[in-house]
């Protein structure tokens, strides 16, 4: 295993100068590239290093450094490894290379990522809707969407349901029971 | 020129659709010429309330990631938690959580069984093999305390031990579902309506299948032994002696032949698991979990589901006791989107949902 994480640490190296490698003590490495090099890091690792299958593509978002990072799980068949390759782009402007000519099934996880997090991959083509119907709000999976607020914008309680009674309370009325300390804070 | 083509939308209210999907299909005549996969009918923002939580609230969402076989969506959020603290997790544990793991696969292809024939108007099968599911259901039951959505396997290890007997009910039940299993041959995989509906139906390009990202039994189904289970084997599943069946064509027969295999594999794997168990500590205790913060970093797990590859992404920022970001992958992801729009073109309307079936699709694993 050492040797063929070495292996590919120094074939990448000579080939994208800007990857900085992460080891790790079981089967898997971590590229951190720049996002110009996504497509073709990726190509390379899946044309000439057998990484044939993709296994996710994910983003997290770092509010507090105004950035998302887009990571991208590869395994390898043949050297039974784990490859992340992953990129930072500015949260304002996000913006990344599709992939989806390297691997079809990328374009499902990116249309996801377009509406989840707003990030527009250049040149990918996809129908305007994927799990959001007729959503005009900010992308939902942001940080700083919240869902709470939503929430008691957008949905309201049935009108005539003003009398409704707690169940709590209607037991402790009826069996004279104590409410457990730590339920008194949700008491109406 | 008229157009000839006729649209028609297959789902999301339609008895042979695997869940809340809809699959748009444009049909000449009897065929399909283009399909498309409709998705957004059951979006619960469960990523999204997993970081409103802390790393063991989330419980009681994972289960019911895909509702037929929760088990492998709990495993592997489970272990990625653990990569990403470094947390040991007791042998015990790990038997019982590969003896869950396979029980649940048993389940999931016994809801299979039932499925698949249904999609070719062979309800009997259906009839019997959930009916034989409850015997499994039962020893959920027993060990966990439910049926359905088990929240068992958590970071650290396991819930709690085996119950007493639990290990002679376990022998029971899986003495009477092999023998059970023959039925089921009789029953369906001799049928002619079966035999000439599967074979030549839904065939996945051999040499394309892992650049698709196609996984699990219909990925061994074209031929290709791949299953995380012994390339990337986690838990003990190295210690455990097993075959992974594959078949030729990557027809719905050759799936559903896979399928049929495994099922007596996953039975040899229990008997292995009760026969090997050894005693000690089945749980690692975490730390106060309103205060139990991970270090900074991420980390991915993968499991294989009796639908295929199902993993786990987790970050965490290293200061707050929540997930900065939990993301599903399932296998239905692929499979019921790219893969599906891709072989339905060229086939019957009839065997859109025989061809869902055996692909394993399940569509809340899509959405989340």
């Amino acid at each position: 295993m050492k040797e063929i994480k070495t292996k590919i640490i120094e074939r990448i190296k000579s080939h994208f100068q800007d990857a900085v490698e992460r080891d790790y003590d079981y089967n898997r490495l971590d590229f951190s590239v720049k996002k110009e090099t996504i497509p073709s890091i990726l190509f390379y690792l899946k044309d000439e290093m057998n990484f044939k299958h993709l296994s996710h593509i994910t983003c997290v978002d770092w509010l507090e450094e105004k950035e998302f990072e887009v990571v991208f799980i590869l395994w390898s068949y043949t050297d039974r490894l784990q490859v992340y390759v992953r990129t930072r782009i500015d949260r304002d402007h996000p913006v990344l290379d599709n992939i989806d000519m390297i691997w079809r099934q990328a374009n499902t996880y990116e249309r996801e990522l377009k509406e989840m997090y707003g990030i527009n991959f250049t040149g990918l083509e996809a129908p305007e809707e994927f799990l959001l119907e007729d959503w005009e709000g900010p992308p939902p999976m942001r940080r700083d969407f919240d869902t709470r607020e939503y929430a008691a914008r957008t949905y309201y309680t049935r009108p005539g349901r003003e009398d409704a009674q707690d169940v709590r309370e209607t037991i402790i009325k009826r069996t004279g029971e104590e409410l457990p300390d730590f339920a008194k804070k949700y008491k109406r | 020129m008229r157009e000839k083509a006729t649209t028609l939308y297959f789902g999301p209210q339609h008895p042979g659709i695997t869940g809340n999907m809809m699959v748009r299909l444009k049909v000449e005549g009897d065929t399909i010429v283009k399909a498309t996969a409709e998705v957004g009918y059951l979006h619960r923002a469960f990523e999204k309330l997993m970081e409103e939580r802390n790393w063991l609230q989330s419980f009681t969402l994972l289960c019911r990631f895909c509702v037929p076989e929760p088990d492998p969506v709990e495993e592997s959020y489970a272990r990625a938690v653990e990569m990403l603290e470094g947390r040991e997790v007791p042998e015990r544990a790990k038997y019982i959580r590969v003896m869950v793991l396979e029980l649940a696969r048993i389940g999931a292809f016994l809801f299979w069984y039932g499925a698949q024939a249904s999609s070719l108007g062979l309800h009997t099968v259906g009839q019997w093999s959930i009916g034989d599911r409850n015997y499994v259901l039962d020893l959920f039951e027993a060990l966990t305390g439910a049926r359905i959505y088990h929240m068992y396997i958590w970071p650290g290890g396991v819930r709690r031990d085996f119950p007493e007997g639990f290990e002679e009910q376990v022998i029971k039940t899986m003495d009477y579902l092999e023998k059970r299993l023959n039925d089921y041959d009789d029953l369906l995989f001799e049928s002619a309506i079966f035999q000439k509906r599967a074979k030549g139906i839904g065939i996945i390009n051999k040499e394309k299948a892992i650049e698709w990202g196609v996984v699990g039994p219909p990925l061994r189904g074209c031929g290709i032994r791949h299953d995380m289970r012994i390339d990337d084997p986690y838990e003990v599943y190295d210690k455990l002696d097993f075959i992974v069946p594959t078949g030729e064509n990557g027809d719905i027969w050759s799936r559903a032949q896979v399928r049929r295999q495994e099922i007596r594999q996953s039975i040899r794997i229990v008997r292995q698991v009760i026969d090997k168990i050894p005693k000690g500590e089945y749980y690692n205790k975490i730390p106060n979990p309103q205060k139990w913060t991970l270090p900074k970093g991420d980390a991915y797990a993968h499991t294989e589901a009796a639908r295929g590859e199902v993993g786990f992404f987790v970050a965490s920022d290293g200061v707050s006791t929540h997930p900065r970001r939990a993301h599903e992958r399932g296998a239905a992801y692929v499979h019921a989107i790219t893969l599906l729009e891709d072989l339905l073109v060229g086939a019957n309307i009839a065997d859109v949902s025989e061809i869902m079936f055996s692909l394993g699709t399940c569509p809340p694993e899509v959405e989340r």
